[in-house]
This record gives structure tokens, sequence and C-alpha cells, in this order.
């Protein structure tokens, strides 16, 4: 029997792990985890792929954030970017210029530096292949747009001011230019790039299982100064929530990243396990079809508004705070003092005694997604809750593709969606653009919304770089939102992590907290 | 009996096309926008058209069919629009997972349903007989995956017996890949520790899965016996004053076992189909999990490349099981 290279365990000290009898196989992971400062990451999720340019989801985004480095990093709460590859940077007045100065002990795993060709190459590579995250920059960085003005220099003229620009920057990352080049074959290095890589983060990949582990290991030519005890850390899939708890109450893993509400329920008081329950940009709305149906006429929508039984929202929703308007809680320009709809059934009947159905008698249909028993718990709600305006509600379960499929037009746009909208970065132009603005009409983040004025407030936020102004801004974004009613705003679940005692170093980030960056995190 | 063997080797041949027509037809009928989906939800109508035309989604379902079934000649089972990894890698690497955990339960369900049929038969209408009866009824009955969990709960974390999940502890390397059996490529190996450590690791799901085919072949096999036991040579042979023992093992046990052949093989299909459950509870790095990960996402290709390997997994197992007819009952010719 073999173990890692990585995991410094003698074989004599395996075999006696062996051999130890009936408990042999249950405490290795614990044993080697504590004596050799490896990490265990219990998550649900594989990793699709290892190309930072293509790959989606968390898994993917934590293998991006430990094997890769970006321009800038994100840190803190609320979140604020960091140095990573850049060291400094500058960004002109008008907010369409900025200059970036690497860190000259930055280099590659393969012992080169990382040079401003590299991060270049990196973001034309990006928008050729318009997958992954390209989206964060699509038409604010254009290819020619970005230009290395020296080995160590990168500017960046942006198509249009964006203010988010620093916000988006550590979701691409930077690729070995010379490596990718080398093993481009037909399809832009992508087939290369599935389980290779050409980085320069604090970890390599040490070795793989898909479906079962990730091992990534302290990278030799790690450069990044500072940083935890870490010698490597293992992303283990573990499917059953139920499991990744009982893991993390045994030692056998560290931080486990999917618990539920119920799994953080069973840990409180449990020794040795501490809960991390935050706060995070991750909205739960439900979004009415504001184009079609009697949900077009606003005041149906907000008799459904008032309507809503919210208390028994936040009661359904396990650890989670009740929204106030559209954007997070907490978010840059959130403004806590908006009026919102709260439950009130006389202001609920004066609304709809406004529609073509002032006694309701109609029935309306929402959707959830099959087996996700959250949503089925507040489509039941909703039910109830219309119940009092004499309207009553269909209630279908469906696959996630169908429901996609579903947003395509208004006709087909099922009259109440649910739906989960995590910020991709930390700025409040992430979640009102994808969520508000008339261009993302036909997909399932806004199927059918469209008001001119919110489109024109969103497209103001973004490219303003006054920082209250751009309060300003999103305070009347949130007003005019309110004001159409589009969506049932609904609740901000806490995120649900568990970790041992024995980790130090950990601090939130309220953006892709399940994605963790340990590269400051030690074990004792 | 090669040529009955070659006759239903190209049997295979309309099977596969007839699987591929089938499922092609399930994924074109299907609602449902895998390509947006997999294209992400910020990606605009010409990116998720690009990424269509990319993987050839574009092309009207017959080119599509043609690319597909031209592919398969060369090995090339399509790519995942998810992983963007090869169907055929994600299979070589998630396939013998599951078969190690079929043949694990079906050998246990064998090994053991078998004897004890014989003996239940044996000793029919007597207290062994409804003791396994209603074993078998509450075997049959309870959920694979229910029976999982408290399997995990008993042995895994009251008694700390065994793993709560996966093929192997974390730290361990796998042995060298030969098989993809973790068992029989540790024992080629030569690293019993590492074959000890699997075999933990199997008990548990195996045991889930093993319950109910054992069930089923422990009452298949009981009543197969009882028919047999009345046949007029049995009757004879007792007559004749041998051995009951000898009349049991000799001929009863082997014209009975026939019948109960074809509910094996019968299992054998059903349980590679099956196996999402317990991989489920026992983070089981199966075919089961991988092909329901890409039926929620409507990732047709793995779909269509797990249903065809499950298909001729089937097929196979069945055509061993008609070749073990004859060598059990040299009475059974091919034709």
């Amino acid at each position: 029997m073999k173990t890692s290279p990585h995991l410094n365990l003698t074989r004599r000290s395996l075999l006696a792990l062996a051999g130890v009898g009936l408990a042999s196989t249950v405490f290795p992971r614990a044993m080697f985890a504590q004596n050799t400062a490896v990490m265990v990451i219990a998550s649900g999720q594989d990793i699709p792929n290892f190309d930072p340019h293509t790959a989606t989801g968390y898994s993917a985004s934590f293998f991006m954030r430990n094997v890769y480095d970006p321009l800038v990093r994100v840190s803190g709460n609320p979140p604020e970017p960091v140095p990573a590859l850049a060291a400094s940077w500058e960004a002109s007045a008008d907010g369409k210029e900025y200059t970036f100065k690497l860190n000259p002990d930055a280099k590659f795993h393969s012992g080169a530096p990382v040079t401003a060709d590299d991060v270049v190459y990196s973001f034309q590579r990006a928008l050729r292949l318009a997958k992954g995250n390209s989206w964060m920059i699509r038409d604010i960085v254009t290819p020619e747009g970005v230009t290395a003005v020296d080995a160590g220099t990168v500017k960046f003229t942006l198509a249009v001011p964006f203010a988010p620009f620093l916000q988006v920057l550590p979701w691409i990352f930077i690729v070995e230019k010379a490596v990718v080049e080398a093993n481009l074959g037909t399809d832009d290095g992508q087939t290369w790039l599935l389980t290779n890589t050409a980085a320069s983060g604090p970890f390599t990949v040490g070795r793989f299982q898909p479906g079962t582990l990730y091992q990534l290991a302290r990278a030799e030519t790690a450069w990044q100064a500072g940083g935890g005890n870490l010698a490597g850390v293992i992303w283990q899939i573990i499917h059953e929530t139920a499991t990744q708890r009982l893991m993390i109450q045994r030692g056998e893993a560290q931080i486990a990243v999917d618990l539920t509400s119920e799994d953080m329920d069973a840990l409180k008081d449990a020794p040795g396990v501490v809960r991390v329950l935050e706060p995070e940009y991750r909205t739960f709305s439900i979004k009415m079809n504001t184009a079609y149906g009697p949900c077009s006429d606003i005041n149906m929508r907000k008799a459904i508004s008032y309507a809503t039984n919210y208390q028994a929202i936040i009661d359904a929703a396990g650890y989670a705070e009740l929204m106030t308007g559209p954007l997070p809680n907490g978010i840059l320009g959130f403004n806590p003092d908006l009026a919102v709809y709260r439950m009130d059934l006389d202001k609920a009947k004066e609304h709809l005694a406004q529609t073509k159905t002032p006694e309701g008698g109609i029935k309306l249909r929402m959707v959830h997604v099959s087996g996700l028993e959250q949503q089925r718990r507040w489509a039941l709600i909703m039910l109830d809750s219309l119940k009092a305006l004499n309207i009553d509600l269909e209630i279908m379960p469906m696959n996630w593709p169908d429901m996609v499929a579903a947003c395509k037009s208004p006709e087909t746009f099922p009259d109440l969606f649910p739906v989960y909208q995590t910020a991709n970065y930390g700025d409040p132009d992430n979640i009102a653009y994808a969520a508000y603005h008339s261009s993302r009409n036909g997909g399932w983040q806004n199927a059918v919304y469209h008001n001119p004025e919110v489109d024109a407030l969103i497209e103001a936020g973004r490219s303003e770089v006054d920082t209250n102004k751009r309060i300003e801004i999103y305070h009347k974004f949130q007003e005019a939102v309110v004001a159409d009613a589009p969506d049932i705003f609904g609740v901000l679940e806490k995120r649900r992590l568990a970790m041992r005692d024995n980790v130090k170093n950990y601090h939130f980030t309220p953006v892709a907290s399940n994605a963790i960056e340990v590269f400051g995190l030690s074990m004792e | 009996m090669l040529q009955f063997i070659l006759r239903r080797l190209l049997m295979l041949i309309p099977v596969i096309i007839g699987l591929t027509i089938i499922m092609f037809a399930i994924a074109r009928l299907l609602p449902g926008d895998p390509v947006g989906l997999a294209a992400g939800p910020n990606a605009t109508q010409a990116e998720i058209a690009a990424l269509a035309a990319e993987y050839g989604l574009d092309q009207p379902i017959w080119v599509q069919y043609w690319h597909y079934v031209t592919g398969l000649l060369h090995g090339d089972l399509g790519t995942s629009l998810l992983t963007r990894r090869p169907v055929a890698t994600d299979i070589a690497a998630y396939l013998p997972a599951t078969l190690e955990l079929v043949l694990a339960a079906m050998a246990i369900a064998i090994v053991i349903g078998i004897p004890l049929g014989l003996v239940t038969a044996v000793w029919r209408n007597k207290w062994p007989d409804y003791l396994s009866q209603i074993a078998a009824i509450g075997a049959i009955s309870m959920p694979r995956f229910f029976l999982g969990l408290l399997l995990q709960l008993c042995f895994a974390m009251w008694l700390m017996w065994l793993p709560l999940g996966g093929r192997l502890p974390i730290i361990v390397i796998p042995p060298p890949t030969i098989t993809g059996f973790l068992t029989i490529d540790s024992l080629l190996a030569g690293e019993w520790s590492t074959f000890t450590l699997a075999l933990r690791h199997l008990a548990l799901p195996a045991i889930a899965m093993s319950l109910s085919p054992l069930a089923t072949i422990m009452r298949m096999m009981r009543s197969s016996t009882i028919e047999v036991m009345q046949q007029d040579y049995v009757m004879t042979a007792r007559a004749l004053g041998l051995a009951p023992r000898l009349i049991i093992t000799k001929y009863v046990a082997r014209n009975a076992v026939s019948a109960t052949l074809t509910v094996i093989g019968l299992y054998f299909g059903w349980l590679l189909g099956g196996t999402v459950l317990v991989e489920t509870v026992f983070d089981w790095p199966g075919l089961g999990l991988y092909a329901t990960k890409a039926i929620v996402s409507q990732d047709m290709m793995p779909v269509i490349g797990v249903a065809l390997v499950i298909g001729l997994m089937f097929v196979i197992a069945n055509l061993i099981i008609d070749v073990l007819y004859g060598i059990i009952n040299p009475k059974v010719r091919y034709s």
C-alpha cells in the first residue's frame, strides 16, 4: 500500500493504522489530518474540470482560488479587493483605465515568472472562449483593451466605465501562456486544461479521482508571502449532508460546506465543532410574470406582495434574514430603511379591487424545483397566503432544466417562479444587473421583467465611479423596483459552514464563502 | 455452443442501434434547455448558440445520430456538456466501482441465497423455513437506501466497525489500475492491507445491495427445490435408498438451480441500473451517481453512454447465464 507523497505519512505508520482492527478504517483520516496539517473539506460538488476559463460552480471556484492566482483577490466583510498577482494598481479618474503593477516575486509552478504577457493572454483567452466567468468582463474588457506596458505592468482600457471592475477581477485567473500554447491542440488548450494546470497559485494538484477527491499540495514554488501552516488540502466529495455532519463530528473532515439547517441544529454544542452562520449575498425571491397573465397587472402583484405571510417564510427558512428590497442586506448601497411590503390583508384587498378580478376567483401557477423541500414549503405558504384573496395556486414541481426552458418567453413563464440568486462578485451591480436588467430577459435570473427606468439606474450604477453617488443611485434603484413589485422579496439564507475548532485564521467573506481560500488557514 | 455465443454477440448490434435510437429520441422529445443550463445563467443567446454549435447540437437529430454512431465505432461516446470531459473517460472511471459493488452484492446473494433456499425447502414448514420466509419478506420490502442508512448507523457510527463510505480511506493511494476493482487490483499488486481496507469499505454497500436479490434467490431456490423434490427421479432415488444428502446435493440442487439462474441474470441488470441510492448513501463513486447527475441536468451524452453500457452488460450477463444453463444441465441444447 502506498500513501500520498504529499501526506508525509510513513508506510509503517500507515500499516499500523490498517492493522489496528475494527476502527482502522474510521480514524486514519482524523489522525493524518491532525498530524500533517492536511485539511479535509467535505463538499457535495465534484470539480468539473481544471480550466479556469471554462469551469463554473463553487467547487471549481475553490479549485481556482487555491491553484491559480488572479490579479486581485477578495477578502473581508464587506468584501474588498486585496493584492494577489498585482502588488498595486491605479485607476483613472473616469474609471476607464486601470494600471496594475505585478508582484516581481510572482512565478508559475513551472518556475517561470508571471509577466504582463501572461495576463494579457489570459484575459484574451477568457474572452475568446466566452465560457466560465468571462461574462463578468464581457463588453467591459475588449481583447485590444488589455495591453502589456512592460514585463511587470498591465494596462486595461475599458470599453465603458465599470465601477465593480476590481470586484470581478478575483474571478478571472491567469494562466501561463507558454504552457498553454505548448498544449493548444485544436481547442485553445481546453482539452489539455481539463486535467492539467498552468498556474501560479499557492497549491498544486497532488492527485485526483473524479467523483471522489481532489488533493492539493503546497506548491514548492509558492511565492505568496505569509499564509497558514497547511501542507495540503483535500476536497472530498460527500453527497449526503448528514454524512458531512458525521465527518465533522468525528474529526474526519475539518470543514463541511453543504450543511442543512437541521445539520446545523444537530451540531449545536457538538464538542470540537465551530458553526459558521453568516449572512451571504445570496437572495431568495419569488419572481412574478410581469409580462403575461394576471401578474402583468401591477395591482395584482402588489396584492400578492401584501398578502404574503413573510413570517411563515422566514420561519420555514431556518437560519435566514428577511430581505428588505431587491439587494442583499449589507451590500454597498443597500437601504435598510426602505419601505417594503409586509403582510397587510386590507392593503392586499385594496389592490386586488383595482384588478380585472376584484373578487379573486382565479388560479395562478407556481413552479418549484422538484425535490427541493425548502422551495416546496415556500410554495405551500404562498398557497395559504393567496387563499385570503380567494386566489387558488397550482403548485408544479419541475426539473431545473425544464424551469430554465420555461423562462424563454413570457407565455411559458409561470405566474410565480422561486429563485435563488448568488452574487458572484461583491458589488450590488451583480444582483441588480442579473436580476432586473431587461437585457437578461429570457434567462432564469430575469425572465420577463423590463422597466426602462430601472435599466437606466442599473447602467448608471455600474458606470459611476464615485461611491457616494453610487449609493444614491442604488437607493433610487431599490425604490423603483419595490414600486414595481416584480418579486416577492424573500429571505437571505445564512451560509452554513461547520469546522473543527483546530482550524485557525478563518475569516468569513460573504462572496463564494463555500469556495474556501485555504492559503491563510492553519491547523493546530 | 460457439455458434450460439457468436450469434448472441451479433445480436448486440441491433441492441446498440435500438438503444441509441430510443435514447436519442427521448433526448429530443424531452422539454428543457440543457445547452442554456450548461452555458450558465449569464450567457448571451449568441454564447448559447456557439456552445450548441461546438457540441453539434444545432444539427438535425439524424446528423447528430450519425456523428454519434460513427464516433461509437472509434470508442467515442461523446462529451459531457456540463463537465466538458469525454463520456468514455468518465464511464471508464466510474464503471469499475459500480461493477465491483454489484458483483460483490450478487456474490453475497448467491452464496447465501442458494444454500438457504435449499435448506428451507428441505425443512419446509418448519421453524427455519418460517424464519427465513419472514426475513425474506422484510429484506425484499425494505428500501435499499434506508437499509444502507441503518447499516451505516449501526456498524459505522455506533459500533465503529466499518467505515461510513467511499472505496478507500483518503490517505491511501489506490493500487495501479488493472481491472479497476480495488479488491482485485490490490491483490494483484500484493498490497494486502489495501485489500483489507477495500473489502471493509465494500462490505456495507454490498450488503445493502444484496439483501433484496438474496431474498428473491432464496425464495426462487426454495420453490424450485420443492418442485424438483416431487419429481419421479427423486422418488426413485429415495426408493433405491440413496442417502438424503446425496439426493439433495447431486440431483435436486443441480436441477433446481437452473431456474434460479434466470433470476440471477435479471437481478444483475436490475442492480446495475439501480445502484444510485446506495452509491449516494455510501459516497460510492460509481455509474449510478454519474448518470443521476447527468439526468437531472439533461446532459444527454452521459445518459446515453450509461444506458448503452448497462444495456450491453445486461445482455452479456444473460448470455453468460444461458451458457451456464448448458454447463449445469447437459440436457439443455443451444439452437
